[in-house]
């Protein structure tokens, strides 16, 4: 069929049904040629339900697709991408062990009349989104966003027309982020329409051209960019109204309560520095600065060559994780999947896991004593969940990391180390848990924080140490200074 | 929208192989009535062992995400080191000695997993059958590749003939005897500290280490329980057979992996539990009987089994969707 009416995409009163829950209810979208079309919402909005339809994952229960004049009826993730529909996941799809050029035609390469006119094509993708990737390199080496750049490579080889990007930011650094915008900007003059879906309103704002606003598998609103304001998108995605993003900052911060000094690891150089009681502590980094490692190596999650731990003028040892935990130490981990939750576990256990030993008698676990204080944790944090033996893989974003955090909370941690603590994480939920770092540090403790969001460190912190290359490059006060100070400094 | 199963499909689908066990049985019963004869039941309950101590000590590494197939060299090792130290240190003093060893080779897999930074079912799979024919090499070299009866041992070996073939009323005492471990062993997977670590760290064993759990103590743990488990087995073997050579536990770890799946319990580690696990038992030691029972081939009897635990991790797989 040729190309019927003005719309690449059109999507009409789509309804997707799970056991007990309807994920999309008569979702209606359509797309033009040659936009940038933004898609928020928050988790469980219904986002990705709707791309996995698109992409063949799952099929609709109900309603119309029709791409580029033709009606798709059932498509499979091989069909999709053949008719020009390609899909950019947060975790990328990509062989780490093989090339670039073969990563971009993987199973194809009769197509490209074997590997020289693999590499060959393979460059003139890359280089008509000006990047420079060496089409030999193995993809396990390259950065996140040169990983990016393999993806958006691999689906311009598709001949893709619409290409959605999941969440493509979370793991770029500001200046990778920049020319993300530029190869999207250039893609969209090339007639190329892309969704963009994120999390952060500020990329919404400066790369897309229309934005569809989702909740509860619902289309809320869909209007030009132009005609929005941050504060109505916020409110229209949560449902209500959000006075402001942050919580005012605390101010009771009191004597030294941690004392870090000379932490080498193989990527650390001589790092040293303080934490005082109720300070929240932001370290700014880019990714593989070595800001986790430091985190990691403080909590014998990572072995250290030689360090130096004093709580409260005391030495102490911390060889594993188990001994930072007695010192006092909370770990809310970078990857919540992979290293925070086990996520076909209930949520009481995934809450309990931390803090069992203080429930056990004589080596016995007192299963009672441990509802209660899953109970506990889920009441005080407002965990949303159907019950506490629900497993915690059914949870959202958010609720999930509540979990982790109640798991510390439980324990009472003199010192709460947060990675990334609200990635991933959609705009109401973040709130809350800025909300109870402050209780945190309000009652005493002390919070090390990570994140790639320089706004969320500002707003938070009382204090911010930059790391780049191993090393703590600057000390800021983020009400005196600008992110553009900060980022100097991180930079390096 | 979609309707929710019924609950008795609920049920169905939760305990597949439950109600295969049970299909399997009555077909069985209704094609040859001599299945439920006393003597066939007898029978069962005596050719049984060392199968089920072999899957409980399995369900233990598997529930902790990793699989071992270390315990032929433990049992046939065990085996052997019990059977000729009887005329030396007694029969008691034998089988003590044969524990013990079992327990020892259990700790050396822990140890050198753990030390080596094994981390991977890959790695663990091949570790294990490296240790296994080192155990199983010892015992060839032991016992030049010789049968022991310990039937001519010099000493009493009335233990042993007690766990081969004694009776309490009608039922075996080997049975007795494993009873009381499984409740044991049962008792400390869900109610112990200890226990819930293996399956936290089946579950992911990076968070439960971030969470305190010491993951390498753990790994020992489950392996030394394996290694128990394995040498138990081989002193029930023993007693049944009379004889113990270097070889006796070819075959244990594919079948004890076997009725560890059909049970239910996950190879992907943190789901499971040792009472699903001797359903396994019970239903691949029935598969067996009633096949035999039925008349079919040796050969068809092998492809059974293995279409067997296809279906029981593809029955897995599916449920986790």
């Amino acid at each position: 069929m040729s190309k019927a009416g003005e719309y690449l995409l059109e999507i009409k009163d789509v309804c997707k049904y799970f056991p007990g829950v309807v994920a999309l209810d008569h979702v209606s979208l359509s797309i033009p040629y040659g936009v940038v079309y933004g898609i928020v919402g928050e988790n469980g909005a219904g986002k990705s339900t709707l791309m996995k339809i698109l992409s063949g994952v799952y099929t609709k229960d109900e309603g119309t697709v029709i791409f580029d004049g033709e009606t798709i009826e059932r498509t499979t993730p091989i069909q999709a991408l053949r008719r020009g529909l390609s899909i950019i996941y947060q975790e990328f799809n990509l062989v780490n062990t093989m090339t670039v050029g073969e990563n971009i035609f993987l199973g194809r390469f009769k197509e490209t009349h074997g590997m020289k006119g693999t590499h060959a094509r393979a460059r003139e993708l890359l280089d008509s989104i000006d990047s420079k990737i060496d089409t030999h390199a193995v993809v396990g080496d390259l950065s996140a966003s040169e990983m990016q750049m393999v993806e958006i490579s691999k689906a311009l080889s598709f001949d893709s027309k619409l290409i959605i990007m999941d969440e493509p930011s979370s793991s770029l650094t500001q200046e990778e982020l920049s020319k993300l915008g530029n190869i999207i900007r250039s893609l969209r003059q090339r007639g190329i329409s892309i969704i963009y879906i994120s999390h952060k309103l500020d990329e919404i704002f400066e790369y897309c051209d229309i934005v569809t606003i989702m909740r509860d598998g619902r289309v809320i609103d869909t209007k030009p960019v132009a005609q929005l304001s941050r504060g109505e998108m916020i409110a229209k995605m949560v449902g209500r109204t959000i006075e402001n993003e942050y919580p005012p900052r605390t101010d009771n911060v009191g004597e030294a309560l941690l004392e870090v000094k000379h932490l080498n690891t193989w990527k650390l150089r001589d790092v040293s520095f303080t934490l005082h009681r109720g300070e929240i502590l932001g370290l700014v980094g880019l990714v593989g600065s070595g800001r986790s490692e430091i985190v990691r190596a403080i909590y014998g999650a990572d072995h250290a060559d030689s360090k130096e731990i004093r709580i409260g003028g005391q030495e102490i040892r911390v060889k594993q994780p188990w001994d930072a935990k007695k010192a006092g130490f909370a770990l809310v981990p970078e990857d919540r999947k992979r290293e925070g939750l086990i996520l076909p576990f209930s949520v009481e256990s995934n809450i309990s896991m931390a803090s069992l030993e203080d429930l056990t008698h004589k080596g016995v676990i007192d299963k009672g004593k441990e509802r209660q204080s899953a109970q506990r944790q889920i009441q005080a944090l407002g965990v949303k969940t159907p019950s506490a033996s629900t497993k915690v893989l059914n949870l959202s974003g958010g609720n999930q990391q509540k979990c982790i955090i109640g798991r510390w909370l439980e324990r009472e941690p003199r010192i709460l180390i947060m990675d990334e603590p609200t990635r991933g994480i959609d705009v109401g939920a973040k709130y809350e848990i800025y909300l109870l770092m402050n209780k945190i540090v309000e009652a005493g403790g002390a919070i090390i924080m990570i994140s790639s969001e320089l706004p969320e460190v500002l707003n938070m912190s009382h204090r911010v140490l930059t790391v780049c290359d191993g090393r703590i490059t600057g000390e800021f006060d983020p009400r005196a200074c600008s992110a553009a100070d900060i980022m100097d400094k991180a930079i390096g | 929208m979609k309707k929710e199963p019924s609950r008795i499909v609920k049920f169905i689908q939760d305990n597949l192989v439950l109600c295969a066990l049970i299909v399997l049985a009555i077909v069985t019963a209704a094609v040859q009535p001599k299945f439920l004869s006393a003597a066939n039941l007898t029978n069962i309950m005596r050719q049984l062992w060392p199968l089920p101590f072999i899957a409980l000590g399995m369900t233990f590494v598997i529930i902790g995400g990793f699989i071992d197939l270390s315990v032929v060299g433990i049992i046939s090792l065990s085996a052997v080191i019990t059977a000729i130290s009887i005329d030396t240190f007694g029969q008691v003093g034998a089988m003590a000695l044969g524990i013990l060893s079992g327990m020892a080779m259990g700790y050396l897999n822990g140890v050198i997993l753990t030390n080596f930074g094994a981390m991977t079912q890959a790695e663990v799979l091949f570790i294990t059958y490296g240790m296994s024919s080192i155990y199983m090499a010892i015992g060839l070299m032991a016992t030049n590749a010789e049968t022991i009866r310990i039937t001519r041992s010099t000493r009493s070996i009335s233990l042993f003939n007690a766990l081969g073939n004694g009776t309490l009323g009608i039922v075996p005492i080997v049975l007795i005897v494993f009873v009381v471990i499984l409740v044991l062993m049962h008792l400390f997977h869900t109610k112990t500290l200890a226990g819930r670590g293996i399956t936290l760290m089946g579950g992911n064993k990076n968070a439960a280490r971030l969470c305190g759990f010491n993951i390498k103590r753990t790994m020992r743990l489950v392996y030394t329980l394996s290694g128990l488990m394995s040498a138990l087995g081989a002193i029930s073997l023993v007693s049944r057979v009379t004889t113990a050579n270097a070889t006796c536990g070819t075959g244990y770890e594919t079948n004890a992996i076997l009725c560890v799946v059909v049970g239910g319990t996950s190879l992907k580690g943190g789901k499971g539990s040792v009472i699903r696990t001797m359903i396994g038992v019970v239903l691949i030691t029935l598969l067996g009987n009633c096949m035999n029972m039925l008349g079919l081939s040796t050969y068809m009897q092998t492809v059974m089994r293995g279409a067997v635990l296809v279906v029981a991790i593809w029955l897995d797989n599916r449920k986790q969707l």
